[in-house]
């Protein structure tokens, strides 16, 4: 299957988003996604041999630079209206949606229990980077400041067409997977990576993949049973 | 209405019972008597044949056979530390280090040997340092413990000691002087608590113990090295810090024993002079102690007589097993209960043994100092030897007949006076065992012709009758009743069944009155079904009761970002839910400054701010009475409440008063006129407003006129002046902090109220009480349970706050001074929020459910779901211990986890039954 999306890959971006089938788009732009991450990984251990466990800062770092890009190039394509913005300025919004989702990420594991203090700084502001760059940058990317939009997803759970379940169940994965992850964190087992924010990445990025996968089988699922999903794309799904 | 009471009443018996056969099965209990032996005791009553005509002013029980002992207490030494390296399967790197030690157990000039003690858990160095002195089982609880200083009560050794003339000099651990408080001539004490301070007491000890060695002004000598358990605590036994230890010990007893014996010649000042290295447990290769795993209780005795020449050891009591060292010596090892301890000692000493000992004279230690007290010729014939060897053997008989009579003595009056006694059977065979042998020494000893074998059976029956004590008082004292312990766990389980049959009965009792479409089932059910779950199972892990504070903010910060989350979608109340998070985000901060206190008691104080420190806590006072004067401003309620809350207004201003007489830095600027009442005056006040208040409420009570109209009202005045009446002894009890948690709570309690009528189907009134309930009640249980930990208090002894029970008393009585700990210490997290529970449900309630009959019925409901929620998390408690009752930290972390969520548990239902007579109308 991965080696069939190679294929596509020079294809689908410069395409535009409406020629393809959406299950197909969906999966290139998650396979794009989860390369990246995995690309990142692999460049931390070969080439800067670092690892997330013994320099979380520098890996978090890499982590973030390679995926943020990735992520508002590849998503500022489904902006929603297409009409009135250009594609620089989706990416321009999801440049500008970076630091407030990293804010809102780091006060959010702050009242959770994260440690504070000037070591913890740099994990903490590196971690919320990734954390905003799987949860706002997107949606910042594709809505920009529709507080309807944003309203819909996040708060009511209620997304409408392949775009929404492609934001709304990856963030959501990477959310409750870092809640996840922050539980071996106080066990006795004095293992490095049971550090902040170590564990809370590994659950993130879990996840984030089983977030990608998830959605990527709901649009199948849905698309198949309706065939004509041009259509669905607009009606509301979700009662 | 009655029939609710019934309900909770009966849960709160339920638990109760299920509580006591629990406890009796795990929390070993054993009472302390209030009695002392004394010398003269032996005269009137023992059975044994005293010559009183023989030295009577130099011996009392047994003839001394030592003048001077001087006792070296390494903390946590291991076996291993102390027996040659060849005794093991595989030497270890910290082996082989106490080089000194095998050297003279080896050589046969000096009277020295080494010896395998084993100690009973708990292996904690409190406990253990008990079980040595007063020879006895220390358990968990002793009944009888004094309340706060943890000094020994029972008789003991040091008391003997000090009660026999005996002079002692103490350095080292401050943990004896906390025992056996005014017992010492001199003292070097040095603090103990900083575990990661490994140099302190080990150099303390060691500046003063060589000048001390050659002073003549003491009889016995203690000093207790720490390091090596602070060592182990921190860096493990395998370690640098660990043989860098050793390494220092070894050459410090090198020294000790130089000094010692340069003195030991005749009329040297350490002529007859017994030096004992020993330690009071063992431990694990991590550092870990308290429990009963043989690398834990194993430890060692290294005991070495200055007297010249040595006595051998007589054959049939030679128990030991010998091996070559590394070097090629011999060394033998002979092993010894540490219950024998003090028996033995007392009986080297000359002293009476104390009254609790349960220990038998060991005959190795015993033999190695004590047979040779009239042996002046080395050069005996095997005639001569066989005639000395009786003579000593005679010596023991006699020694072990009053340390039989003294034990058998000690039985008889701990059944008599203890709360819960031996078996009839088995006080039977010991009795048995007893009249045997001391029949058999009036038939045979008083013959001339006894014998070698005579005097050989006559030990061993003596022996038997000591061990058959110890073993009958080992299974009493630390054996686990599986079978109490899995009744009173069955009970509980039950309850908490019985207790969700009851929640579902009143919820569809409630579904059935009202008329529309009812969801039984909502988003915030399964959520906090999931929160508490999740509480409840963490309790199985330690680490998770370490850091449960943390823990329960985690928790409790989750269900409120889900509520923020809601409020978002509903777009109401946005920022009631932010403060929420807000205010849990602070709580967090101030749980992890508590956690702070617990590694290091000792609090920072900012010098420069103290002035405004002093002064900041009467900013929320004065925000509390505004709040409750708003309250009686705008309401029309009877005037008693008004009274009553005005009442706490004006406790409030005393406690603020009494805060700045009280602060260092501003008492030069307070005029003369407040010295009088100063200390003790305010506090009383305050108790004593609160006692009058309560006993109003309780008028108020009775004289109530049912009045439907205002019935809602009426409850809500009621909440608010109970909490009040409560609040201003929680205030002053707490200290500085007390107001910012009061104030913190009201707030926190506020938002949740208010929050949980964001759910659209709570308006509308179409769920269910248990969908519509569950989840703000979990939250303010969780917040309950936050502010515990937010009040610096843990899940340990230590973490009571001992200081709070004294304020406004000085001297100790103990019924008082355990309810004001009491309140202190469940206040925030059980007090408070179990009796504001009304407040929840009446406070912005909808407009439609207006019916008495209906609010009734979800303040019961409420109540239930409160109670359950506690219940469920106090039985993982209990299954935690049941299971982990092998664990290491059982009696560090299990066992007070337990205590103090059994006690919150009942405390909860006594006051859930209470509101219920108190908020329900007749």
């Amino acid at each position: 299957m991965k080696n069939n999306q190679k294929n596509n890959k020079g294809t689908a971006a410069a395409d535009g988003v409406r020629n393809q089938s959406p299950s197909k788009l969906l999966l290139l732009s998650h396979f794009i996604c989860g390369i990246g991450i995995v690309l990142s990984f692999w460049l931390a251990i070969n080439v800067f041999s670092i690892s997330l466990i013994k320099n979380p800062v520098e890996t978090l770092r890499l982590l973030w630079l390679i995926e943020v890009p990735v992520v508002i190039l590849i998503y500022s394509f489904f902006r929603k209206d297409k009409n009135q913005s250009s594609y620089l300025k989706a990416v321009a919004r999801g440049l500008l949606g970076l630091p407030v989702g990293a804010v809102v990420n780091a006060l959010g594991a702050i009242a959770l229990g994260a440690p504070v203090g000037s070591r913890y700084f740099l994990r903490t502001l590196n971690w919320s980077l990734l954390m905003s760059a799987f949860t706002f940058v997107p949606a910042a990317s594709v809505y920009g400041s529709s507080w309807v939009d944003w309203h819909r997803i996040f708060a009511h759970t209620k997304p409408i067409g392949f775009i929404d379940y492609m934001i709304c169940i990856p963030a959501y994965g990477a959310v409750i997977g870092g809640w996840f992850g922050a539980w071996p964190m106080p066990l006795d087992w004095e293992r490095p990576w049971q550090e902040w924010p170590i564990c809370v990445t590994y659950g993130a990025l879990i996840g984030y993949f089983i977030g990608m996968l998830a959605s990527f089988s709901f649009v199948v699922h849905v698309s198949r049973q309706h065939k004509n999903w041009k259509i669905i794309i607009y009606v509301c799904t979700w009662s | 209405m009655g029939r609710w009471r019934v309900v909770l009443f009966s849960l709160l018996l339920v638990h109760c019972v299920a509580i006591l056969v629990f406890t009796s099965g795990f929390l070993l209990t054993r009472t302390e008597l209030p009695y002392y032996s004394h010398c003269s005791d032996v005269l009137s009553h023992s059975p044994c044949d005293h010559n009183p005509n023989q030295n009577q002013n130099l011996s009392c029980w047994t003839k001394p056979a030592v003048d001077r002992i001087v006792i070296i207490v390494l903390d946590a030494l291991r076996f291993d530390f102390v027996a040659p390296s060849t005794f093991f399967p595989e030497k270890k790197p910290w082996m082989d280090k106490l080089q000194v030690l095998h050297k003279l157990a080896s050589q046969s000039s000096s009277a020295a040997r080494i010896f395998k003690a084993l100690a009973d858990p708990p292996t904690t160095s409190l406990q253990r340092l008990k079980g040595l002195t007063t020879g006895g089982l220390p358990t968990f609880i002793d009944i009888g413990n004094s309340f706060g200083a943890p000094a020994i009560i029972e008789d003991n050794l040091i008391h003997q000691l000090v009660q026999n003339g005996k002079r002692i000099v103490m350095m080292g651990d401050d943990t004896w002087t906390q025992l056996f408080p005014g017992h010492f001539n001199k003292s070097y004490p040095y603090p103990s608590f900083n575990v990661k301070d490994l140099d302190t007491v080990d150099n303390g000890c060691i500046t003063h113990l060589i000048p001390t060695l050659y002073a003549d002004d003491w009889d016995v000598l203690i000093a207790h090295f720490l390091g090596m358990d602070h060592a182990g605590h921190i860096f493990g036994v395998d370690s640098v810090q660990m043989i860098d230890k050793l390494e220092q010990y070894n050459e410090q007893l090198e020294k000790v024993v130089e000094v010692l014996q340069s003195q030991s010649g005749k009329g040297g000042a350490h002529e007859n002079t017994l030096l004992l290295v020993m330690g009071d447990h063992g431990q694990t290769v991590n550092g870990d102690h308290g429990g009963g795993s043989p690398e834990e209780v194993e430890t060692s005795i290294f005991a070495m007589s200055l007297k010249k020449p040595p006595f051998p050891v007589p054959s049939e009591f030679d128990t030991s097993s010998c091996n070559l060292d590394l070097d090629g010596r011999k060394v033998c090892i002979s092993s010894i209960e540490q219950l024998d301890f003090a028996a033995t000692v007392s009986a080297l000493l000359g002293i009476p043994f104390p009254f609790g000992s349960i220990g038998r004279v060991n005959p190795m230690l015993y033999a190695l100092v004590a047979g040779t007290w009239n042996l002046d010729s080395h050069d005996m014939s095997s005639s001569q030897n066989q005639l000395k060897m009786e003579e000593w053997m005679h010596n023991y008989a006699k020694v072990l007949c009053a340390n039989s009579w003294q034990v058998k003595k000690y039985v008889d009056a701990y059944t008599e006076s203890s709360v819960i006694g031996f078996s009839i059977d088995d006080l039977k065979h010991v009795q048995e065992m007893y009249s045997q042998a001391v029949n058999w020494s009036t038939n045979s000893l008083h013959d001339d012709g006894s014998s070698f074998n005579a005097l050989k059976k006559q030990i061993d029956l003596y022996s038997n009758f000591l061990t058959s004590v110890a073993e009958l008082s080992r299974t009493k004292f630390t054996e686990f009743d599986l079978r109490k312990m899995g009744i009173g766990f069955g009970i509980l389980l039950t309850s908490i069944i019985l207790h969700l049959l009851v929640i579902k009965r009143v919820d569809e009792m409630y579904i059935v009155d009202s008329p529309s479409r009812i969801k039984t089932v909502s988003f915030g059910l399964v959520v906090s079904c999931f929160i508490v779950a999740a509480r409840a199972c963490s309790f199985l892990s330690n680490s998770y009761i370490l850091e449960e504070g943390k823990m329960t903010g985690f928790l409790l910060a989750s269900i409120a970002m889900l509520s923020l989350r809601h409020s978002i979608m509903a777009k109401n109340m946005i920022s009631e839910a932010a403060s929420l998070v807000f205010l849990i985000c602070i709580l967090r901060f101030t749980i992890e400054l508590g956690l702070s206190k617990q590694s290091s008691p000792e609090v920072s104080e900012f010098h420069s701010w103290m002035c405004v420190a002093d002064l900041l806590p009467i900013l929320p006072l004065i925000i509390l009475a505004y709040l409750l004067y708003k309250s009686i401003f705008s309401s029309s309620c009877n005037r008693l409440l008004k009274l009553v809350i005005t009442g706490s207004i004006f406790s409030y201003i005393l406690v603020a008063l009494h805060f700045t007489l009280g602060s260092s830095s501003l008492s030069y600027m307070t005029p003369s006129i407040f010295d009088g009442i100063r200390g003790n005056f305010i506090p009383r006040a305050i108790y004593i407003i609160g006692i009058a208040q309560l006993l109003s409420l309780v008028v108020f009570q009775f004289f109530e006129e049912e009045k439907t109209s205002k019935w809602e009202e009426t409850m809500l005045m009621k909440t608010v002046a109970m909490l009040s009446v409560w609040s201003s002894t929680l205030i002053i009890l707490s200290g500085k902090q007390g107001p910012w948690v009061a104030l913190a709570s009201v707030i926190g309690g506020w938002l949740i109220s208010r929050l949980k009528a964001l759910d659209q189907d709570y308006k509308n009134c179409s769920t269910g009480l248990l969908a519509r309930y569950s989840s703000p009640v979990t939250q303010w249980s969780l917040l309950a349970s936050c502010l515990f930990f937010c009040t610096g208090h843990w899940c340990a002894f230590d973490g009571l706050r001992y200081a709070a029970a004294f304020i406004g008393f000085d001297e100790f009585t103990i019924i008082p001074q355990a309810i004001l700990l009491t309140i202190e210490t469940y206040g925030f997290s059980h007090i408070f929020p179990t009796l504001g529970l009304p407040f929840l449900v009446f406070a912005y309630g909808d407009s439609s459910d207006k019916g008495k009959g209906k609010r009734e019925i979800q303040l019961f409901h409420a109540y239930l779901i409160y109670g359950l929620i506690m219940a469920v998390t106090s039985t993982f408690t209990v299954l935690c211990v049941m299971i982990q009752r092998r664990h290491l930290m059982v009696w560090g972390l299990f066992a007070p986890k337990y205590v103090f969520d059994v006690v919150g548990l009942v405390l909860t239902d006594v006051l859930i039954c209470a509101s219920s007579l108190m908020y329900f109308g007749s």
